[in-house]
């Protein structure tokens, strides 16, 4: 059976499933949609995904658009290493801990940077444009997200907590690391996957928080995946300079 | 040792009742009431994943000395970890299915079940209590969300407006439910499982608390699904746990809303 993946940068959840792909050493097809050219609306990724979100994995006639149940869909159904632990409590500390990054870390660092980073390079465009392009979103909850982000709806309110909860999720994150070598404990699985795709840019954004001195647990944890094959070859596929941001982990050479 | 500490069961306390039910696993209940702050007393089980409780309140299994929280991953925990009854889905395209409609209905319906049983059933029950000592019960809650969750629900927090928008965005997820049910008698596929067991806790106090959005013309599916969860002797011996005779009216905050809208 052919596999087909749609998605963007290795970055956030398009990498999700590209890493764990190149982990389990599949071969895909490899379809690059241009997320902020709204490449994921036009009405012929409108028929692979109704929802026009990505990523979206097509195995044969199935199609998956859930970026962390994704990847434990193609742990199951692949050959190769083994990517979840067999212990049932490392599992679960797993599945915690992505759903901890997903629905809590992730959401405010992405609120930052979009305020920040992303969101003034989009606004350089038409707003009649960026618009229609919120309009023809399926979804009404990403259109609600999209109009924040390319507008920069966010309240003063808003982007103060998220600081306070990145700030608070570097710490425990740094704490769970001191204790234990990878996300679900000894063994590197799809947390570390998951987790680096969110996380992985965070020296970047938050240099006066996680850095060598503060925060060594997560600068090792993040150069150890930086360092692997699969991830060195995943984040190669990137087209933007987003992707190249994964260069801040190389080591330096004294 | 297997202890379940959950209160009554309802929502996502039901959900790990329902689940050790089906596997006829022995297990310690320690019932605790979280509107009398129970859950925050020291010798309460605590670490970090249970501490910040990503649903907010919810029950805790703990299992030869392990914490395990979050209801979802809670029945997937059982579902693996003990013999018994198989709650797994079939193949591992079931699986995704399963966990994708755990990851979905966890978000959204776990946001606005919660939302709606609370103005309803848990803001009034508050207000019986003694103001000044909530308030002081409230003001030690760490971390920062569950106190401001309960400070919330304390301050009357759901304004008709808001409940309405949660109404509104509740037919999302009830219509994602409906249409699988077309397509399989169960959430995952052909064999009931976990992900059944997930959305029957939330979905099943929904006629009560918006009548407009699940009910026998609208989501006859739905309506279906929670009669035939009723009938199984698992899910009966689960709501026997009550002590209060009324689950369905037990609500705590729940899941946070999305915080990008």
């Amino acid at each position: 059976m052919t596999v087909t993946l749609y998605h963007w940068e290795p970055n956030a959840n398009s990498g999700k499933p590209m890493l764990t792909l190149a982990e389990k050493g599949v071969d895909y097809q490899s379809h690059y949609l241009d997320l902020l050219k709204f490449d994921q609306h036009q009405p012929d990724y409108l028929k692979i995904n109704p929802d026009g979100t990505i990523p979206a994995l097509v195995h044969g006639d199935k199609v998956f658009t859930e970026s962390t149940p994704m990847m434990e869909y193609i742990d199951e159904a692949f050959d190769g290493p083994p990517l979840r632990p067999k212990d049932p409590k490392q599992r679960w500390r797993m599945r915690w801990w992505m759903r901890f990054f997903d629905s809590y870390f992730a959401p405010s660092l992405s609120m930052i940077g979009w305020s920040i980073f992303v969101g003034p390079a989009a606004r350089n465009r038409d707003p009649a444009e960026l618009k229609a392009a919120i309009e023809r979103i399926p979804l009404e909850s990403r259109r609600i997200a999209w109009r924040k982000a390319l507008f920069n709806e966010f309240s003063e309110a808003e982007l103060a907590e998220s600081k306070r909860r990145v700030l608070y999720s570097i710490g425990i994150l740094e704490h769970h690391l001191a204790g234990n070598r990878w996300i679900a404990g000894d063994a590197w699985t799809l947390g570390d996957i998951n987790c680096f795709n969110l996380g992985y840019a965070l020296p970047l954004s938050q240099p006066d928080h996680c850095n060598d001195a503060k925060t060594p647990y997560i600068m090792e944890w993040l150069r150890k995946i930086y360092e692997r094959p699969a991830t060195k070859a995943t984040w190669a596929k990137g087209r933007t300079p987003m992707a190249s941001r994964v260069a801040i982990l190389e080591r330096k050479v004294h | 040792m297997l202890e379940l500490h959950h209160w009554e069961p309802n929502t996502f306390f039901l959900k790990p009742l329902i689940a050790l039910k089906e596997k006829e696993v022995a297990f310690t209940s320690r019932y605790f009431d979280p509107t009398r702050f129970e859950q925050f007393a020291p010798a309460f089980p605590r670490n970090v994943e249970s501490g910040l409780h990503l649903e907010r309140e919810g029950p805790l299994l703990v299992h030869d000395g392990t914490i395990v929280s979050s209801s979802y991953f809670m029945l997937e925990y059982i579902s693996e970890a003990f013999p018994g009854a198989d709650l797994s889905p079939g193949d591992s395209c079931e699986h995704y299915r399963a966990r994708a409609s755990g990851q979905f209905l966890g978000l959204t319906l776990g946001a606005g079940v919660s939302a709606l049983g609370c103005a309803k059933y848990l803001v009034p029950a508050l207000a019986k209590l003694d103001a000044a000592t909530v308030r002081a019960q409230i003001a030690a809650i760490e971390p920062q969300e569950r106190r401001g969750s309960w400070a919330a629900a304390m301050a009357g927090g759901y304004d008709d407006k808001t409940l309405v928008t949660v109404r509104e965005r509740l037919k999302f997820p009830v219509k994602r439910v409906e249409d699988a049910l077309a397509k399989s008698a169960w959430l995952a596929g052909a064999n009931y499982s976990v992900a059944d067991i997930d959305a029957f806790a939330m979905l099943s106090v929904l006629p009560d608390l918006a009548p407009d959005v699940v009910n026998a013309q609208a989501t006859p599916r739905v309506i279906d699904f929670i009669g035939r969860m009723r009938e199984r002797r698992a899910v009966k011996d689960a709501l026997a746990m009550s002590r209060t005779g009324k689950p369905h009216e037990a609500f705590v905050p729940g899941a946070e809303p999305s915080r990008w809208g």
